[in-house]
């Protein structure tokens, strides 16, 4: 059986799977849902000093993705010493989520937070919307005082949660560990505005949100696969993980844990243990007994540009295809090497074919595979 | 009403035991605990403060001094102050220093008389020297305004010179060249943080300073009436005006609609602190974010930690940054910045 436990932070996690920041986390209770659900750590939501009143509507969800325009926790700091009190009597890892607009605001109340009990403080740079605080925090900088500041007030381990919406995340990662943090999370939630309902003219939340869900997974996994490769720090994988098989990803490109917060909110928290039970039982299809045993195996296979040799690939047919009304690969041949023959069979002309590799995603029944030919 | 001893008489516990469930509550078993209450509940207890606060040598009042309540600013600060207190179960109390030295002195040794646990100073005008006399008295201080943590105590200030250095800059960077500045009350430090940062603005931009662009005023409503109206009449025809306060920069705008000129077509205003009004007045006045209320919040934390958990082993000095607030007063084309800067 897999040993899922991981040592994330210098925190004995029972697994991988965390209830990142945010709506889920809002208080002692909530978080105890989650650990009593099977997730290996709670994250509270953001944590300020000023509470601000929540606009009405502020989440709104399209195809799979969710725009939110909520800040931040709406418990004072006062009440979080009850909260985190209250999840600290089962036995659990919490990890709180604080954000100030300086350095000197942001080791208050990480300090506030050490002494509630918390275990860990994830710092809060930037979200998408209502703060202004995104250009700010997109200098390394700013956020080597930041963090240093934290670093030199608390005891715990100090991690960085990185905004995608900046052009530099390695060098903010890099920032971070030379200010002294112990790990990264990465990603926040993407500047976004969901859609416009065209008949009013208006959008569907009044401001810039914050997007999450399985869209931004890809975007994640590019932020997690550089800050893996540009700072030695333990990195914490979010961004549209709604099964195991997205957790086992993120891990691949070099994450030890992942957090969840928009499927857990669509899904339920079954969802943890799906992915738990599901993460444990191809580790012991493939053999690995533990999350080291795979971690950062996809970072090893990752090139630069540059490095990818030219190879004379071309599709071939490697089933033949079992549906003749879907023309799906057809339509979708840039260079026009895929049509029907006489026998209205699909085929590939090895001379148009130039080896994009598109017809492999395309076809629905998985009729194609790329070789190097004859 | 039931007095302590028949509290624990019924309880069945001694009067040291109800005592230290109110008191120190930590101290005793939840078990107990609960029993103690459930009979003050039953027999309609409450303690008498008076006489607790002689027992503890508490009086569980904090003071907030602030320099001008008739400014719209100093009740955000209150509010940020009380929000806190009440949840610590303390009174606050208000005094108005009018911007005095004198005054302010005198509600200090008047509050230190009369036992209150702390005091919060907003703008003080103390000298090193008077704040240090102070603070051999033992109640704690914290300051709200700007940084005091070289005399030693808890302070939580914002960067005035680095507000009015990003107002004016603004103003030029949105293309405005000949811009007046109305300076707030004279001998005032925030006052001169504000014009020092305007004149930086104007020599990084290598624009040259027109003291007849420079006029006085009072931090008040009436004084930027009076300081635009000087402006119109002395002919020097700025294209834009930065007021160190939103009071003064509503009374420019009123001197300004009087006269028929219009803002922001003919002129620019810009304000300082984003009070309320602000974004009633027409045109909404772009202004720079003084967090006032949050300052109150973090400046009671500051004394709460030093009276409630003794955490007085070193000064804390939390500054909170000023912000840019665009809104029509300047022209309403770069609306979107305020997300992006």
């Amino acid at each position: 059986m897999a040993d899922l436990r991981v040592n994330f932070l210098g925190l004995e996690l029972s697994n991988p799977v965390i209830i990142g920041s945010g709506p889920l986390n809002r208080c002692g209770l909530s978080m105890k849902k989650g650990i009593a659900a099977g997730a290996g750590a709670v994250i509270t939501e953001t944590i300020v000093n000023e509470v601000r009143k929540n606009v009405r509507p502020r989440l709104v969800k399209k195809d799979n993705g969710l725009q939110n325009i909520r800040l931040y926790s709406d418990y004072t700091l006062e009440e979080w010493e009850k909260e985190i009190s209250l999840i600290k009597k089962v036995k659990s890892v919490c990890i709180a989520n604080i954000m100030g607009h300086t350095p000197s605001e942001m080791a208050y109340i990480a300090g506030h937070a050490e002494k509630f009990g918390a275990d860990a403080v994830e710092l809060n740079s930037a979200i998408p919307h209502g703060e202004g605080l995104e250009v700010l925090s997109a200098k390394p900088d700013i956020v080597y005082e930041l963090v240093n500041r934290v670093v030199k007030t608390v005891d715990i381990p100090v991690m960085l949660k990185l905004s995608p919406n900046v052009s530099n995340i390695a060098a903010l990662a890099q920032a971070a560990e030379k200010a002294g943090a112990s790990g990264i999370s990465a990603i926040n939630t993407v500047r976004s505005i969901l859609g416009i309902d065209i008949e009013t003219g208006k959008p569907l939340l009044p401001t810039f949100g914050g997007y999450s869900g399985e869209p931004i997974r890809p975007i994640g996994l590019a932020a997690v696969a550089t800050a893996a490769q540009a700072v030695n720090l333990e990195i914490s994988g979010i961004g549209g993980i709604s099964s195991w098989e997205h957790a086992v990803e993120y891990i691949m490109l070099g994450a030890k844990t992942v957090q969840l917060q928009t499927s857990v909110i669509l899904k339920g928290y079954e969802q943890i243990e799906k992915i738990l039970n599901g993460l444990s039982a191809w580790m012991d299809k493939k053999g690995y007994a533990s999350i080291e045993d795979f971690r950062g195996k996809a970072l090893s296979k990752l090139k630069s540009f540059e490095e990818i040799r030219v190879e004379p690939y071309t599709a071939v047919l490697s089933n033949p295809c079992p549906r003749p009304d879907c023309r799906l690969c057809i339509t979708g041949c840039l260079y026009n090497a895929i049509a029907k023959s006489a026998a209205l069979e699909v085929c590939v002309d090895q001379n148009l074919c130039s080896g994009c590799g598109l017809c492999l995603s395309v076809c629905p029944e998985g009729c194609f595979s790329l070789d190097w030919g004859e | 009403m039931a007095n302590i001893r028949e509290v624990a008489q019924k309880a069945g516990v001694s009067v040291a035991t109800v005592s230290r469930v109110l008191n120190h509550p930590e101290t005793v078993s939840e078990r107990t605990k609960k029993h103690v209450l459930h009979h003050m509940k039953q027999m309609d207890y409450s303690p008498n403060n008076l006489a607790r606060g002689l027992a503890l040598n508490k009086s569980y009042s904090i003071a907030l001094l602030i320099p001008n309540i008739l400014n719209p600013l100093y009740p955000e600060v209150a509010k940020g102050v009380e929000d806190v207190a009440h949840t610590q179960g303390y009174n606050l109390l208000l005094c108005n220093t009018e911007e005095d030295a004198e005054k302010e002195k005198e509600y200090l040794t008047l509050l230190m008389n009369r036992r209150v646990d702390g005091c919060i100073v907003t703008s003080s005008l103390l000298s090193v020297r008077e704040l240090n006399e102070l603070r051999r008295e033992t109640i704690p201080i914290v300051m709200i305004g700007r940084s005091r943590k070289a005399q030693g105590v808890h302070c939580v200030f914002t960067d005035f010179k680095e507000g009015g250095h990003i107002a004016t800059n603004y103003l030029i960077e949105i293309g405005y060249r000949k811009i007046a500045h109305i300076k707030g009350k004279t001998n005032n430090r925030e006052s001169e943080d504000k014009y020092q940062g305007y004149l930086q603005a104007l020599s990084e931009n290598d624009i040259p300073f027109d003291s007849s662009l420079v006029i006085q005023g009072d931090n008040e409503v009436e004084g930027g009436y009076l300081a635009a109206k000087r402006l119109i009449q002395n002919g020097v025809n700025p294209d834009a005006v930065f007021a160190a306060n939103d009071l003064m920069a509503m009374g420019a705008l009123d001197a300004l609609k009087t006269e028929g000129i219009k803002v922001p077509e003919e002129i620019a205003i810009i304000g300082f602190d984003n009070i309320k009004m602000s974004s009633l007045v027409e045109p909404k006045l772009t202004t720079i974010g003084n967090p006032v209320y949050k300052m109150g919040l973090i400046a009671a934390r500051l004394l709460f930690d030093t009276l409630e958990r003794s955490e007085d082993h070193f000064v804390q000095e939390i500054y909170l940054k000023p912000k840019l607030i665009v809104r029509k007063s300047c022209g309403h084309e770069d609306r979107i910045r305020e997300i992006f800067s």
